[in-house]
């Protein structure tokens, strides 16, 4: 398996190519918001007709899950997350770098005993949401917004649902499966790619691979979709008080 | 698999909290308020074409009102000239009438008149001439007025036979 470099720096491990893929979606997501939105006219045109598009998408999301009044609230927190994690799948799929390492780099992380036959594979950009800990980041940040949104409108119906034990199990198998969604949706699609790229000749799977690169596109724009619809919903349903 | 670290979990939240802020505070607003703004914009046409049509549907309204008016005021009005035509033509005859029978009258009384005067006129001169000639025959003058008497008694007598 691909290993990724890593600084442990006051007892914090930082994985710096999650980091570098999450600064990367990030600057990518605000230059395509920044550009699309700066010469606005009534009649949309080009990157603005497209970002509209977006704001359509998302304003959907939220009316469905709010009341009008909060649902506008909400819209820029969900533009920003499903264009976050948009770029963050597409990101492995269209522009993963990976590179064989053949000598140990221990302030990276790259030890020896990482090694198998003498070389380790190095990861230096890929997807951040096909990283399981990324995911779960995201996923454990929005369940504790949403208790946090939840216990500021109501506390009482918030904890109402508590006092059946099973609730407990709900509470916690939510932000696992919003998590593992993601993770395992993106993670298969570079898994995929990596094998058919590495392990075969490559003239015999050039096609496959053009095919799957399609199909990764499409998921990991669904998957993101999915990602903001549940975490509007998981926010939605503790305001409410379900 | 392996965890990539809280440290990474912290960059990675402190990164999208940072996105989060950028877009909503910066990059968003001229989108959105362009947006509101044409929702705005879209509302007032909708509404003011809805206004122009109910304008548009009370003027054909009032104008159709207008025509009927207007084709009972002429018709009313033909109606009227009919009847004024009719009374008119019935004076105008009747008058004709009146005046051709005062006509009438008129040269009626007249012959009787011109009658009467030309009877008169004959029975004078019938008298005169009788007179003449009973002179001629008696060879005496008789009193002209006592012989006028006569013939007169006379005539009439032959007037009553008649």
């Amino acid at each position: 398996m691909e290993i990724t470099p890593k600084v442990t720096v006051a007892g914090l491990t930082f994985d710096l190519t999650i980091i570098l893929a999450t600064l990367l979606a990030s600057v990518v997501v605000y230059g395509l918001v920044y550009f699309a939105t700066r010469k606005v006219s009534m009649v949309p045109r080009g990157l603005q007709a497209g970002m509209e598009m977006v704001v359509d998408l998302i304003r959907g999301i939220t009316e469905m899950t709010y009341d009008r009044k909060r649902a506008e609230k909400f819209v820029a927190f969900s533009i920003t997350l499903f264009l976050f994690v948009l770029v963050a799948n597409q990101i492995g799929v269209i522009l993963m770098i990976a590179s064989e390492v053949h000598s140990p780099i221990p302030a990276l992380g790259i030890t020896a005993d990482k090694f198998h036959d003498g070389a380790a594979h190095v990861a230096w950009l890929k997807s951040p949401t096909a990283d399981i800990g990324f995911a779960f980041t995201m996923a454990i940040a929005i369940a504790l917004f949403a208790n946090y949104m939840g216990i500021k409108t109501s506390f009482s119906n918030w904890i109402k649902p508590f006092r059946n034990p099973l609730h407990i199990v709900e509470e916690l198998a939510k932000p696992t499966t919003h998590a593992m969604r993601l993770w395992a949706n993106i993670f298969a699609g570079e898994i995929l790619i990596t094998i058919l790229l590495t392990k075969f000749n490559p003239l015999v799977t050039a096609l496959p691979v053009g095919v799957w690169i399609g199909f990764s596109l499409f998921v990991g724009m669904i998957q993101a979709y999915i990602f903001t619809v549940l975490a509007n919903v998981y926010i939605g349903q503790k305001i409410s008080g379900h | 698999m392996e965890f990539s670290g809280f440290g990474t979990s912290l960059v990675q939240l402190l990164i999208f909290f940072v996105l989060l802020l950028l877009v909503y505070k910066k990059a968003l607003p001229p989108l959105m308020a362009t947006l509101n703004e044409r929702t705005k914009h879209i509302e007032n046409q909708i509404t003011t074409a809805e206004k122009h049509r109910a304008d548009a549907e009370k003027l054909v309204a009032e104008q159709k009102e207008l025509l009927i008016a207007t084709r009972n005021e002429a018709k009313e009005m033909i109606d009227r000239a009919k009847t004024q035509k009719e009374v008119e033509a019935e004076k105008i005859m009747s008058k004709a009438k009146s005046e051709a029978e005062r006509m009438l009258a008129d040269a009626k009384k007249e012959i009787e008149l011109e009658k009467v005067k030309a009877l008169a006129s004959l029975r004078e001169e019938v008298g005169a001439l009788s007179v003449q000639l009973a002179e001629k025959l008696v060879g005496e003058s008789l009193d002209q007025k006592k012989q006028a008497n006569l013939v007169n008694a006379y005539l009439d007598q032959v007037g009553r036979l008649q």
